[in-house]
């Protein structure tokens, strides 16, 4: 069973339908692309998911329970982790202790007993950044401050993992390790929903991918069925424009090539 | 009925003084992103000057006019805005905010300096004693139609000008995307110099107004004008004109209907007049619908490194040290300065802690100041350390009723929330005769096997006490609790996503400052042992709070300094020359502005190049081993 459904989620701003009648899924152990041109409503999209914003209609469902209207922190207990588009890294504090907050806030709500060292150090293993421990967040480059984002969500031990634009920043040897830190979290057993312009990144990494283009869901299906699908290539392409030589040139409108 | 009537016509003539100088206020938020604590402290200045070219100087008064509103205010509010404003950062609220609350502290003690307020100032109205019309059996006044007509001739013209001219639109544009607007030719410097010159103009007229309606010349008064018109400037969300008009006028009315038909000689109804603006902006402020966090926010400045618990343990030390070594050369009124100062820099170590460590512009801690000060006194009429504990709990608990109706407040919204329960809990419980309208006595604290009688004993106490709250206040920012607020100052969206209820958290860092506040309180009663309601001002708490600023709120040291600074300005000021004699609104609103070079205050910008010099000079001194190894290679002698 999905432990992410959203059903008929809109949304709405003044005039503008950023999002209309979106329901998508995300499954345990999947990694699922979602994709569109800018401004299709992709970040608006996780916004709602995770709580940051309320849909002018529809609802989100976590395992099966309604919490369109539970509040940020706790659909975050409740299993959702996310980076986010724009760094929302804790500037002011050290790579570990970014994670290290986190680990504390989890202990505190969880009850758990938790080795928060222990739990850090494997947290900042995972993602790579053991020897930047002690660097100020806000100093990093911005690749490396979006895999601080990644260790504070993973601290939160999600079951649904919400990735805005991961591979902005990073170069080609970092978007494959990457990839492979992608299938590895799937392989545990988390649901992870990728929100990526990197093409090459996607079509490996995900077994799934749903595309939005102006709010709406367009196509739904496996790497190979969206490729071939005449609607996205219209929506990255552009519908009036014939295509500009091969499919792997950069779009007209849109951004990101689809190899 | 024509009471009704008279009263009526009274609320729409104050109501319309509010919409003009909230009017004003929303130009200059509106168009440049900063909101302008100082408008009314720059009207005041401006209204004065009025007094100067017009009574005092005895111009005509269409030239006295003319030079204010039309050739003064505009250069100043332009020239603040090209000198200063412009290198704020808006996205940096509370930088923002001390910037404006410096201007208008500033503008005070440049008034005070300039116009000592122990001469007896009028400014006559503008019509005579005759010219009024009558309606229905009311007189209306000249200047009450003047009041009424130039506040519709304003909302009109903004309207027309900021949303049909192409310069107004622009204008507006520049708030958005400043970058864009620049891209398409316009000067954006000089696009907001000129909002700020309308919007101080306007600032002006309202307090030349109200100063003439009135017959009332006063610094306190018309600098404070403006919160009356904050209420109506927030009812249309600093941006709504027609909303911020309507609002003003309700207002207006209000407090006229208030005056006539409430009559009330004593307690705290008597003062609902005073307090109306002020408890309509609390509502106003509380009943705005809850404020989404916001992503995407820029990244925070640097911060300053966070100081070691050795380094903490040192400074704690040195400061008692300090204390014993100065008790010998501390006499009479210098002795009595720095123990004020030392209780006053236990209040600044709350200011660090909720502003400094929280991230909230409180601009009510000298309420729990004097909350602390009363208290004690009533808890503890012998000076017992059982009240004074007890003062500090209900403090926690005063914080926390303060806190849960401010939970949803951010940023601008809840330093102007604070600032209005300051001032409501002034006028409804402080300046009450069963409470502090009277000077009250306080007895010294009193210690088992220690007498505190003495003022150096006191001295000595104050700073070792001082010295261990410091110490953990800077204990608190190394804890998991410190890196908590520190992450949810950077991004309050990060923190909820990592499931932590900033509700909680805002409620426990509210809770421990004004638990420490109004310990300080107690102290600050027990050291001065008589107090009077005048002492806890409610706008004194902005002194606190921008002198811990100047100093660097990320430190609890700057809380010694700040608070030694405040007791000792006046006792130096009355050595100074005249124009320097308000050394304490000098000197913090000057101080406060120069940290749009020092965002980090005064000691982390000493401590920094002190770092930085000693760093480079271990660069630049070479050592002994490279060069041995350079000798050998040279084939030069070891011993050469």
């Amino acid at each position: 069973m999905a432990f992410l459904q959203t059903h008929e989620v809109s949304m709405r701003f003044g005039g503008i339908d950023a999002l209309n009648g979106v329901s998508i899924s995300a499954e345990p152990g999947l990694v699922t692309g979602l994709i569109g041109p800018n401004g299709a409503g992709k970040t608006t999209l996780f916004n709602i998911i995770t709580g940051l914003q309320p849909p002018t209609s529809g609802q989100v469902f976590l395992d099966g329970r309604d919490v369109t209207s539970v509040s940020v922190y706790r659909r975050a207990r409740l299993g959702i982790g996310r980076t986010f588009q724009r760094l929302e890294i804790f500037g002011s504090l050290s790579v570990r202790d970014n994670i290290r907050v986190t680990v504390e806030v989890r202990r505190r709500w969880s009850r758990q007993r938790i080795d928060i060292k222990h739990e850090t150090d494997a947290i900042l293993a995972r993602v790579g950044l053991e020897e930047f421990a002690k660097v100020p967040a806000d100093t990093l480059p911005t690749g490396s401050a979006r895999l601080v984002e990644l260790g504070r969500a993973l601290a939160t031990r999600p079951r649904l993992l919400l990735l805005d634009e991961p591979g902005s920043g990073l170069d080609a040897a970092e978007t494959e390790a990457f990839g492979l830190l992608l299938a590895d979290l799937a392989q545990d057993g988390l649901a992870v929903l990728l929100v990526e312009h990197d093409m090459d990144l996607v079509m490996k990494a995900c077994s799934h991918l749903m595309v939005l283009d102006f709010g709406e869901l367009i196509a739904s299906g496996t790497p190979e069925e969206i490729r071939a699908n005449q609607q996205v290539q219209d929506a990255y392409l552009g519908a009036e424009e014939p295509p500009v030589g091969s499919i792997t040139e950069p779009g007209l409108a849109g951004a990101g090539t689809l190899p | 009925m024509s009471l009704f009537i008279g009263l009526t016509i009274a609320g729409l003539a104050t109501g319309a003084i509010y919409a003009i100088a909230a009017s004003g206020l929303v130009v200059t938020y509106t168009t440049s992103g900063v909101f302008n604590f100082a408008h009314g402290s720059l009207g005041m200045l401006m209204t004065f000057l009025y007094w100067q070219l017009r009574v005092a100087d005895h111009w005509a008064g269409p030239l006295a006019l003319g030079a204010v509103l039309l050739v003064a205010a505009p250069i100043v509010g332009a020239g603040l805005q090209l000198s200063l404003v412009r290198w704020i950062d808006i996205n940096d609220t509370g930088i923002m905010l001390v910037m404006t609350l410096a201007l208008l502290v500033l503008g005070m003690g440049v008034a005070y300096a300039i116009w000592p307020p122990d001469t007896a100032r009028a400014l006559g109205p503008f019509f005579g004693p005759s010219a009024f019309v009558t309606f229905l059996g009311q007189r209306i006044t000249y200047e009450q139609l003047l009041c009424i007509g130039l506040a519709i001739a304003v909302a009109l013209g903004l309207r027309l000008f900021l949303f049909n001219t192409r310069l107004g639109i622009t204008m507006r544009a520049v708030v958005d995307d400043r970058p864009l607007v620049a891209l398409n030719g316009w000067r954006t410097a000089k696009l907001n110099a000129l909002s700020w010159a309308i919007g101080i103009s306007l600032g002006a007229l309202a307090a030349m107004l109200q100063a003439t309606l009135f017959d009332d010349l006063s610094v306190l008064n018309l600098t404070f004008l403006v919160i009356n018109s904050f209420a109506a400037a927030m009812l249309g969300r600093l941006r709504n004109l027609p909303l911020t008009f309507v609002g003003a006028l309700v207002l207006g009315l209000a407090a006229s209907y208030v005056t006539g038909y409430v009559h009330t000689q004593s307690g705290p109804l008597a003062e609902l007049e005073t307090v109306l603006p002020t408890l309509f902006l609390v509502i106003v402020l509380l009943a705005l619908p809850s404020v989404r966090l916001r992503v995407g926010a820029p990244p925070a400045r640097r911060s300053p490194r966070i100081a070691s618990a050795r380094v903490s343990g040192i400074q704690s030390v040195l400061v008692v040290a300090a204390a014993v070594v100065a008790l010998p050369f501390l006499h009479g009124t210098n002795l009595g300065a720095v123990n004020q100062g030392l209780a006053i820099a236990i209040l600044g170590l709350a200011v660090v802690l909720l502003s400094g460590y929280g991230g909230q512009l409180n601009l009510a801690m000298y309420t729990f100041l004097g909350l602390g000060a009363w208290l004690f006194t009533k808890l503890s009429p012998g000076g017992g350390l059982g009240g004074l504990v007890l003062v500090t709990l209900i403090g926690a608990v005063a914080g926390t009723l303060f806190a849960l109706p401010a939970l949803r407040l951010r940023g601008l919204e809840l330093a102007l929330s604070t600032l209005a329960l300051s001032e409501l809990v002034w006028y409804v419980l402080f300046n009450q005769s069963n409470v502090m309208e009277n000077t009250i006595t306080i007895h010294r604290l009193r210690l088992p096997f220690i007498s505190l009688q003495g003022a150096r004993a006191n001295l000595v106490f104050l700073a070792v006490v001082f010295a261990l709250l410091a110490f953990g206040v800077a204990a608190i920012r190394r804890s998991s609790f410190g890196r908590l607020l520190a992450a949810t100052k950077d991004s309050p969206a990060g923190c909820a996503t990592i499931g932590l209820n900033l509700s909680l958290t805002k409620i426990g860092i509210t809770a421990l400052s004004t638990a420490l506040a109004t310990f300080a309180g107690a102290l600050y009663g027990s050291t001065q042992q008589q107090v009077t309601a005048n002492d806890f001002y409610f706008y004194l708490g902005l002194f606190i709070v921008l002198i811990v600023y100047i100093w660097g709120v990320h430190s609890p040291m700057a809380a010694l300094f700040g608070g030694l600074s405040l007791a000792i300005f006046p006792v130096i000021a009355p050595h100074l020359p005249a124009w320097a004699s308000q050394l304490t609104y000098l000197a913090v609103g000057f101080g406060a502005l120069s940290m749009v070079i020092n965002p980090n205050g005064t000691l982390d910008a000493v401590s920094s190049r002190v770092r930085a010099a000693w760093e480079n000079r271990q660069i630049r001194r070479p050592t002994a081993a490279p060069l041995r190894e350079e000798a050998r290679l040279l084939g030069i002698p070891a011993d050469s």
